[in-house]
């Protein structure tokens, strides 16, 4: 275990180190002379041989890794080559914990809306309900999203009026299902209990509905409120709908994985055995099918990081959000390449430690796989 | 349903439902032209999935046996977006690719599918249809090209890995590892920031990210087929390695790397889409989906069109691949076990 563990930490720490020296190797894919392809025509020769210092040009590949590496371990990315001329280290550090917010809320939101929907759609699998929700996450899976952020501003900017009459539609349609289980359940021995709770869940439902259409918010269609700026609330509201927007991709990939596997599991014994000793099906559901088929949907989910990271530069853009992802893409189209080799190699190290917690995290799961180790 | 006839209650609901759903499509498209697209959108997608819940369920009466409408509308519309790119030279376009020939159209025209411009003209008076099918163009051969690429020098090592186990195959693997450490649309504005954004350089880009991938499936696949008892069958019969690799592993592994070629396809086709969104790829003149709509993006509160028409199609085509791509996969997958 302890090899194991060891083994997989210096691969990371290789992984790593390969993974910036190559972002440093990207200067040299630039064609032609880096140094005035950045400066352009009519830059003095003095300008020019600042620039090569400062990119460090003239220094061989190792050593200009080297001293960048040195730099970077204590927060020191240089400075940006296009004015204005800023530590690139505090432009990171001022963006980075956006697109990290951004990128968790959105994860928040596509499991607490996928888990209940997988368990539900897996219960009744084949029925109405399921084909409407599986054929509207393998929709969402297929498109872009940069798109559905279009979409998502269309609708909830543009016509509030038409997304608070769809919110509305689903309400109704919830309880009314609540209501049609009502009438067929009058049919069937039933308990005090079952009655109080999907009554519950009915009020829940109409009083959340109306709230929501109620207080609609005002969202912002750009820009984005830091909490020191103002506040949780105007933060909150100015992160949802990016968030909204990747989680509307990331919860239906989340479902379906769930779904498949929660379908697989209901057929097992010990399913059969918690339905025979009378449990009710939503105790069943949580208690003895989730945990068994949550593994791939750990997986996935950790992989999800990356989708995300990837994700929020596109919706950072639609949104006018500045984030990591607003910084590498004006980097590049400015060709602050400082800028753009910190920023990258930010974002791959976040991603390499997230895939190496995640495939711990998953180690500790599953006792399977723990004890093929010990 | 019982054999013999066919069942007409379930037929006359489903035919209903068609009827029903083609009128919700005309009624949004046609007479609520006044009401904001806010409700139209929503009227004309209901509209579009009663009439294929309606075509499924009539088909299904009628011929007694499920089809898979969504798969067959698939195939077709990949066969016809395949078609119109290779075709968009000889097509009855209006002028889409150059703004000074449309001087005299009106910009912003709505989509009138029996008019001169089917989804409408953008800001310039291009026609959208056109802008849009030479955007197939684009897409279609990155990622395609992209993928083939990829398949290849990624297939290739995979086989070689699984085949040969030991160092090589630990060489490969890590190399793999590494490429995919990049979250992958990060590597891939990485390369644009340094290389000039043109087809050859987008496909190139988009093909380094495929190959890890192809790598690690080809290899994992032909770990399975190699414990086969065929091979084992091939090998006692005295066939040496390349005999194997090539009569045995290759033609077993290929159908798991061609089903997922269709999904991979999809996803190059969104990269480069959210990549020339971000105006990082191939720019005006050259259509492309993802320019298109950036384009149409700062008016498209009053013009929907301008982001909708390209962004429709864009969706149906990476819809498609991905519905051809399940059935295939668990077509040849199950074969496989």
């Amino acid at each position: 275990m302890i090899r194991r563990g060891a083994i997989k930490v210096v691969r990371m720490i290789a992984i790593v180190l390969l993974v910036t020296l190559g972002t440093t190797l990207l200067l040299e894919l630039v064609p032609g002379d880096v140094a005035s392809s950045v400066l352009g025509e009519g830059a003095t020769a003095e300008q020019y041989e600042a620039l090569r210092e400062e990119l460090r040009l003239d220094q061989s590949i190792p050593s200009r890794y080297g001293d960048w590496l040195g730099g970077a371990v204590t927060g020191d990315f240089g400075k940006s080559i296009v004015p204005p001329v800023t530590e690139v280290g505090s432009l990171i550090s001022a963006r980075l914990p956006v697109t990290i917010e951004i990128a968790v809320l959105a994860m928040l939101l596509s499991l607490f809306a996928a888990i209940p929907l997988a368990m539900w759609t897996a219960y009744r699998a084949g029925g109405a309900g399921d084909k409407l929700v599986s054929g509207f996450a393998f929709g969402a899976i297929s498109v872009p999203s940069f798109l559905s952020a279009l979409l998502v501003i269309f609708f909830v900017i543009f016509h509030p009026g038409a997304t608070k009459a769809l919110i509305a539609a689903v309400g109704v349609m919830v309880v009314a299902s609540i209501v049609v289980g009502w009438i067929k359940a009058d049919r069937r021995p039933h308990s005090r209990r079952a009655w109080a709770r999907s009554a519950a869940a009915a009020v829940a439902v109409v009083v959340l509905t109306v709230l929501v259409v109620w207080q609609f918010p005002a969202f912002p269609r750009q820009g984005f409120v830091r909490i020191t700026e103002g506040g949780l609330a105007s933060n909150l509201r100015s992160a949802f709908l990016p968030a909204l927007t990747l989680a509307l991709l990331e919860a239906s990939v989340y479902l379906r994985v769930l779904r498949a596997d929660l379908i697989t599991t209901l057929d097992e014994d010990f399913v059969l055995s918690a339905e025979a000793k009378g449990l009710p099906a939503w105790r069943v559901m949580a208690r003895h099918a989730l945990r068994p088929s949550s593994l791939s949907l750990v997986t996935v989910a950790g992989v999800g990081f990356a989708r995300l990271l990837g994700g929020t530069i596109i919706v950072e853009a639609v949104f006018n959000v500045r984030g990591m992802g607003d910084l590498i893409v004006n980097a590049i189209q400015t060709k602050d390449y400082p800028v753009v080799q910190a920023g990258v190699a930010v974002l791959a190290v976040v991603f390499v430690v997230m895939n190496a917690l995640v495939d711990v995290t998953y180690t500790y799961l599953d006792p399977r796989i723990r004890a093929r180790h010990v | 349903m019982s054999d013999a006839t066919i069942d007409r209650k379930r037929l006359a609901i489903a035919v209903l439902a068609l009827v029903a759903g083609g009128a919700a499509v005309w009624v949004g498209s046609a007479l609520l032209v006044d009401v904001t697209a806010g409700w139209r959108v929503p009227v004309i997608l209901v509209g579009i999935a009663l009439a294929l819940i309606g075509l499924d369920r009539a088909l299904t009466a009628l011929l007694r046996r499920r089809i898979q409408i969504a798969l067959v509308l698939s195939v077709a519309w990949l066969v016809a977006i395949v078609a119109a790119a290779a075709l968009a030279d000889f097509l009855p376009l209006s002028e889409s690719l150059r703004p000074d020939q449309t001087l005299d159209v009106p910009a912003r025209l709505r989509p009138d599918l029996f008019s001169a411009h089917p989804l409408g003209t953008d800001n310039q008076g291009l026609d959208i249809l056109g802008g849009v099918i030479y955007g197939a163009r684009v897409s279609l051969i990155v990622g395609c090209g992209a993928v083939l690429i990829g398949a290849l020098i990624g297939g290739l090592g995979g086989i070689i890995a699984g085949f040969k186990r030991g160092r090589t195959e630990s060489v490969l693997l890590f190399l793999a590892d590494l490429l995919l450490a990049f979250p992958p649309l990060i590597l891939l504005l990485a390369m644009v920031a340094v290389l000039e954004p043109s087809v050859r350089n987008v496909t190139l880009g988009l093909a380094v990210l495929s190959v890890p991938i192809y790598l690690r499936l080809a290899r994992a696949t032909t770990l399975a087929v190699a414990k086969r008892e065929y091979v084992l069958a091939a090998r006692v019969l005295g066939a040496r390695n390349r005999r194997l690799v090539v009569s045995e592993i290759v033609p077993n592994v290929l159908p798991v790397v061609i089903a997922y070629s269709f999904v991979l396809v999809a996803v190059l086709i969104v990269a480069e889409a959210s990549l020339s969104y971000l105006g990082l790829s191939i720019k005006r003149p050259n259509p492309t989906w993802g320019n298109m709509i950036a384009a149409g993006q700062e008016s498209f509160n009053r013009h929907p069109h301008l982001v909708f028409g390209p962004g429709i199609i864009l969706f149906l085509t990476v819809f498609a691949l991905n519905r051809v791509g399940e059935a295939a996969s668990s077509k040849w997958s199950r074969r496989r076990r």
